[in-house]
């Protein structure tokens, strides 16, 4: 154990020297070989490449040297070419994004939001930096023309790069969790039994998917935006699907897989209109100027409203909104690193991704089109909706991981209400309020999946000692318990101890400290408390909907509003309810009482998103980051403007002290619910002081005591009221879907069947029967005798002479 | 002298009396005489032609008909030898090898 420690930091010094080394050395190397400099962009396409040429590495390597000892121990299975990879494009991630705030650039191309700002201000932009960079490969298309002729377009298609604010953000978040996660995954992967030999099938998945969401942030067209997509949607299906051998697994991987698959239609039908309205899907001529279409024809909104409404049901389907959300619950049968990664961090912000892009559609201010607005607000009601359900749902949840995912989804959902609420603002001129409403959005992206992807490798890392502990129990009573073989952990599967019921746990605070300490900060982030992480941006979102509401006088964004005001409560609550039911009050079962934190790998990664969960809202938020992202206002400007502590108390009072009346009081109603009325609820149901003799580590202590001076509430009558019930299960959605699916699409696939079985394949039968029949018929002509055949001839040669009469 | 149109009916009734024979008879030997009679009914009607047009080539082609023919005759016997060599028959209805 001490060596894997060892082993740990071994790594963990080549990884940051590469962090540092790699743009110097590409950068000088540069400049000692050709003279001129290197910038990030010459190596920007590996950040894309390198993780999807280590697929095929890992997974072929795999499968040569399964089972063998150096394969296992120096290469983790796969796990180190992985955490190589990832380091690389951490490395140039981090490196082109210094880049990108300190080289000037060219205000010519770009988004129109950021080209004006570039203009206006003189913000030190690079957006669109790699225009020049555009095309990597083209392709020709063939289009029909007006009036119907056909027509070959060359160079329709080309890969390129697209670099800005948002892009950048989303970017430095997906290279920067998939490597934190793959990290986190050496520990996790590595050390379970069930896994041994078969990890290389994860890493190879994992660095897939990786390619997939880096390639669709840097995309510059929305046909590349949807291949990444697709990639994405793949390696979700496979690594949901992880653990086959399940059939829950695999039920939950066809699941997610056709679930988003629905949106996916949409999303293909939402591009197929902008393709037919512009001309073309590169987000550089799309956005020029987004109210005039093809050959300069204005677009018209309802041509507009109905791409848009596409491309956002595809978004519905990839961030699991209402109606499309059920399989994200289920996806959380894959392995833990894969719900972090992909079902909390990055994938699931695709859509989100995708509704961001839709803004310079919406900026009437810079070219967009006029009367769309409606479908900004029908974005914020599926926000205020799932954001509402997502965390009812949640109040019963007794698995761990699903606690989380319902708290994905809702969080996600307030991201969508912001940017609905943007959109609409955008459409309806309020520039200003339109952008802060969008910056918000974005930070809150940013500081959920840095939260997020914490939480869930904290989950992650309480499940693992539990499983351990469980499985050491087995070990030594003498039971079927063989390390050395996977047997060993399928009959532990066999008793009902399920190392993710959170009732099977309690009192964990003093046994593991890090991952309890970890999991108090990513609550609070996402809980939104004040100065942490998620607090400034949620307080963005709710502040801005509002503002839309009772300032622009948008009536029907009351309901959004209304509830994710409600929800930032019930966020308080379930978070709460879920690190007490974890780590408060007395171990529920021998397991719980004996898990140690002792797996290597897992710490470094809970540590550093510790840190970045707890300094970096308030980093980003006196930096200005709301305005950067909204509006591309450079960042640090009010520091430039009023030295540190200037902005740091001018940013506290604008949170806290807003100048209008009305949404002063709508934060502090938020921070209130949010802060003590949610967590005092769960407090008064699952808190309790730890089992004698025990302490927590110092940073968290305090909470334990306080959360018993609330008393204790017996909750037994409602959690068997018919709401929870309902709640438990899911207020019946995946009930509903299955009786939809049996009544439509099961009969439907039944007539296709029978389609298929009797006239299709009956007439390819039946051409063969009858063919059958035929050459039985035909053979009996083979008589054998050559008098016979004589016959034959002579008719024959009668015949061509009778028709050869008519001729001659 | 006979008007053509008589040697040339003879000469078809012949060919279909060879033919007919050729159907009908399942022993080889006989076979290979109607054949001969169909041979012979063409060597007819080239004579009659000749006559008819006052042209030798007519004589000339039914001369060479008959030499060919009677070369055929030698070869078709010495196929009929070796088959009943082999299948101890030559009754052309048990010789159904192309068959199978």
């Amino acid at each position: 154990m001490a060596l894997d420690k060892l082993q740990e930091r071994k790594f963990l010094f080549p990884i940051l020297a590469l962090l540092v080394g790699f743009p110097i050395l590409r950068h000088y190397g540069g400049i000692m070989m050709t003279g001129a400099p290197y910038t990030a962009i010459d190596s920007a396409f590996l950040i894309l490449l390198i993780p999807l040429l280590s697929f095929p590495v890992i997974a072929i390597l795999g499968q040569w040297y399964v089972g063998e000892d150096f394969w296992r121990e120096r290469f983790k299975e796969g796990g180190m070419i992985a955490l190589g990879a990832m380091a690389i494009t951490l490395s140039l991630t981090v490196w082109l994004a210094i880049q990108f705030f300190t080289k000037g650039g060219t205000c010519s191309d770009g988004l129109t939001l950021a080209k004006d700002a570039c203009e206006a201000g003189g913000a030190e932009w690079i957006p669109a930096l790699f225009a020049g960079f555009g095309n990597w490969f083209s392709f020709d298309v063939i289009r029909m023309q007006d009036g119907g002729s056909w027509a070959l377009e060359s160079d329709a298609f080309g890969i390129g790069m697209w670099i800005d604010n948002v892009s950048l953000t989303l970017l430095f978040v997906a290279a920067f969790l998939c490597f934190l996660i793959c990290w986190f995954s050496l520990g996790y992967m590595n050390t379970d039994p069930i896994n041994k030999d078969r990890n290389h099938r994860f890493y190879g998945e994992f660095v897939l998917f990786s390619a997939g969401m880096l390639g669709m942030v840097l995309a510059d067209s929305f046909l590349w935006l949807f291949i990444f997509w697709e990639i994405m949607g793949l390696c979700s299906y496979l690594l949901i699907g992880f653990y086959y051998e399940r059939p829950s697994a695999s039920y939950a991987a066809k699941k997610a897989f056709l679930t988003t698959r629905v949106g996916d239609v949409f999303l293909l039908i939402g591009l197929l209109m902008l393709y037919d309205i512009y001309g073309s899907l590169d987000f550089a001529v799309v956005f020029d100027d987004p109210s005039t279409g093809v050959g300069g024809a204005l677009v018209s909104a309802g041509a507009m409203k109905s791409a848009m409404l596409m491309l956002f049901i595809g978004a519905v389907g990839k961030s699991a909104q209402f109606p499309l959300h059920v399989w994200l619950p289920d996806a959380m049968e894959g392995p833990t690193p894969v719900s972090a990664l992909i079902h909390a961090a990055t994938m699931v912000n695709a859509g989100l991704y995708l509704v961001a892009r839709m803004v310079p559609f919406f900026d009437v201010g810079h070219g967009g089109v006029e009367g769309i607005g409606d479908i900004g607000i029908l974005i914020a009601w599926i926000g205020g909706i799932t954001a509402f359900m997502a965390a009812l749902i949640a109040f019963v949840q007794n698995d761990i991981k699903k606690v989380l995912a319902y708290s994905t989804m809702s969080q996600l959902a307030y991201i969508f209400t912001g940017l609905g609420v943007s959109l609409w603002l955008f459409n309806a001129g309020h520039h200003h309020a339109a952008a802060i409403a969008f910056g918000a959005s974005m930070f809150h992206l940013f500081n959920h999946a840095m939260a997020k992807g914490m939480l869930f490798m904290a989950s992650g890392s309480v499940i693992h000692e539990m499983h351990h502990a469980h499985h050491e129990a087995h070990h030594a009573d003498g039971g079927d318990g063989d390390d050395e073989t996977g047997h060993s952990d399928e009959a532990g599967d066999h008793d009902d101890f399920d190392a993710q019921d959170m009732r099977n746990m309690g009192g964990l605070a003093s046994r593991l400290p890090i991952t309890s300490t970890a999991m108090a900060i990513g609550s609070a982030s996402i809980i939104g408390l004040p100065l942490i992480g998620g607090f400034w941006s949620k307080e963005g979102i709710v502040a801005e909907t509002w503002a839309a509401t009772a300032i622009y006088q948008e009536t029907w964004l009351l309901v959004p509003a209304f509830l994710i005001l409600l929800t930032a409560g019930m966020t308080g609550f379930y978070m709460t309810r879920m690190w007490m039911m974890t780590f408060a009050g007395k171990p529920k079962t021998e397991y719980a009482a004996n898990a140690h934190e002792q797996t290597p790998w897992i710490p470094t990664p809970l540590v550093t998103l510790s840190i970045i969960s707890l300094f970096g809202g308030i980093t980003l938020a006196v930096l200005g980051a709301t305005e950067w992202l909204g509006d591309g206002v450079e960042l640090g400007h009010e520091i430039h403007a009023e030295g540190y502590v200037g902005a740091l108390l001018g940013t506290i009072s604008h949170a806290f002290l807003p100048d209008d009346f009305f949404i002063f009081i709508v934060t502090w109603t938020a921070i209130a619910i949010s802060l003590v009325v949610g967590p005092a609820m769960a407090m008064k149901i699952h808190g309790g002081r730890l089992a004698k003799g025990e302490t927590a580590p110092k940073t968290i202590a305090w909470i334990l005591p306080l959360s018993t001076k609330f008393g204790k509430a017996d909750v037994t009558e409602l959690a068997e009221s018919g709401l929870a019930d309902a709640l438990h299960r899911r207020l019946f959605f995946d009930e509903f879907y299955d009786a939809l699916i049996a009544k439509t699409v099961i009969p439907l696939a039944a007539a296709l069947a029978w389609f298929d079985k009797r006239v299709i394949d009956g007439a390819i039968k039946g051409i063969e029967w009858g063919s059958i029949r035929l050459s039985k018929d035909l053979r009996k002509l083979t008589t054998g005798s050559a008098s016979d055949y004589i016959l034959f001839a002579v008719v024959g040669g009668i015949s061509v002479l009778i028709l050869l009469w008519g001729v001659i | 002298m006979i008007p053509a149109m008589y040697l040339v009916g003879l000469g078809a009734i012949l060919f279909c009396l060879g033919l007919v024979g050729v159907f009908t008879n399942k022993n080889g030997i006989i076979v290979l005489m109607c054949v001969e009679i169909m041979l012979n009914a063409v060597n007819l009607n080239f004579v009659a032609g000749a006559l008819h047009y006052g042209d030798v080539t007519g004589w000339v082609f039914a001369v060479i008909a008959i030499a060919i023919a009677a070369a055929e005759v030698a070869v078709g016997l010495a196929i009929f030898l070796a088959l009943f060599g082999d299948r101890k028959t030559i009754v052309l209805d048990e010789i159904t090898t192309l068959k199978h």
